[in-house]
């Protein structure tokens, strides 16, 4: 192994269970993107390798890789975007049923991590996207109507749906589980 | 504007909305993400503060919505393991370093 290789995998490939989680939200858990991303980033990182200044944070620069990779493959595929359908019921906040019995929010706290995993991925590429650059990666408003070259009206209205929606699945996910009432 | 770049308002009690600090609840809570996430002009952002400080009902609301945004975070985060992908990549890395001089 070349000392280059051995420092790479000191430094970046600590973070491929990070990269490959995050590949899996962005690419809606499907597993052969989400592996081919996040190889694809860890190659271009690889590469750029002397560029890197040790000492620096690794995990931000490959999660920018890995996001910009992401982003580029979406544009090109996204150049006839197909429309987003919307569902008024499921697009309002959970709290007027909730906040009697729990006011706090704590109720999501006793939902399994897997199935917030599951309904972040399951949400529409249009709405998952900017849920995961902003609510995972605490990306701005107007640095993500930038990336995804959409109006910054239309990222705050995406994020509120996605949002939403996640809210309204974990609340019937509960319902059904029983876990609230 | 379209549908597409409105969000709707989310009237948050039953009993209608009150007004404290020149912000009725119904204009706080259509404002609880921008809000949240820092994204409103400072003026606009602290009238909101000052409301919530104040609102009885929109103080819990909009706790909860930030307990939610919290734990959208802290566990949509979660890392993930792939031995596939481990192999793959070791298998990759060292045969760039074979071609590489």
């Amino acid at each position: 192994m070349s000392a280059k290789h051995r420092e790479f995998e000191s430094e970046a490939l600590v973070h491929m269970d990070v990269l490959y989680g995050l590949a899996m939200r962005f690419t809606g858990g499907d597993d052969a993107a989400a592996q081919d991303l996040v190889q694809d980033t860890l190659l271009k990182a690889y590469r750029a390798w002397d560029r890197f200044e040790p000492g620096t944070n690794c995990r931000a620069w490959l999660t920018t890789i890995l996001r910009n990779t992401f982003i580029n493959d979406l544009r090109r595929r996204q150049a006839r975007p197909a429309p987003v359908e919307y569902d008024e019921v499921a697009e309002r906040s959970v709290y007027p049923q909730l906040h009697e019995e729990d006011a706090e929010g704590g109720f999501f706290d006793r939902i399994v991590d897997q199935e917030v995993i599951r309904a972040i991925e399951e949400l529409p590429e249009d709405f998952r996207v900017p849920l995961v650059l902003a609510d995972l990666e605490g990306i701005g408003y107007q640095e993500i109507s930038e990336l995804l070259e959409i109006p910054v009206g239309t990222v705050k209205s995406r994020l509120f749906r996605a949002r939403r929606r996640l809210q309204q699945r974990l609340y019937r996910y509960a319902i059904e589980m029983g876990y609230i009432r | 504007m379209t549908h597409d770049e409105q969000p709707p308002g989310d009237a948050v009690s039953p009993e209608g909305g009150g007004t404290v600090d020149e912000l009725s609840c119904e204009e706080a809570a259509r404002s609880v993400f921008e809000y949240l996430d820092g994204e409103l002009p400072p003026d606009y952002s602290e009238k909101v503060h000052r409301h919530v400080e104040m609102c009885r009902r929109c103080y819990p609301y909009f706790s909860f919505e930030r307990a939610f945004l919290d734990y959208v975070h802290d566990r949509g985060m979660r890392p993930a393991r792939s031995a596939e992908l481990e192999e793959r990549l070791n298998r990759l890395l060292k045969d760039l370093d074979e071609r590489e001089p």
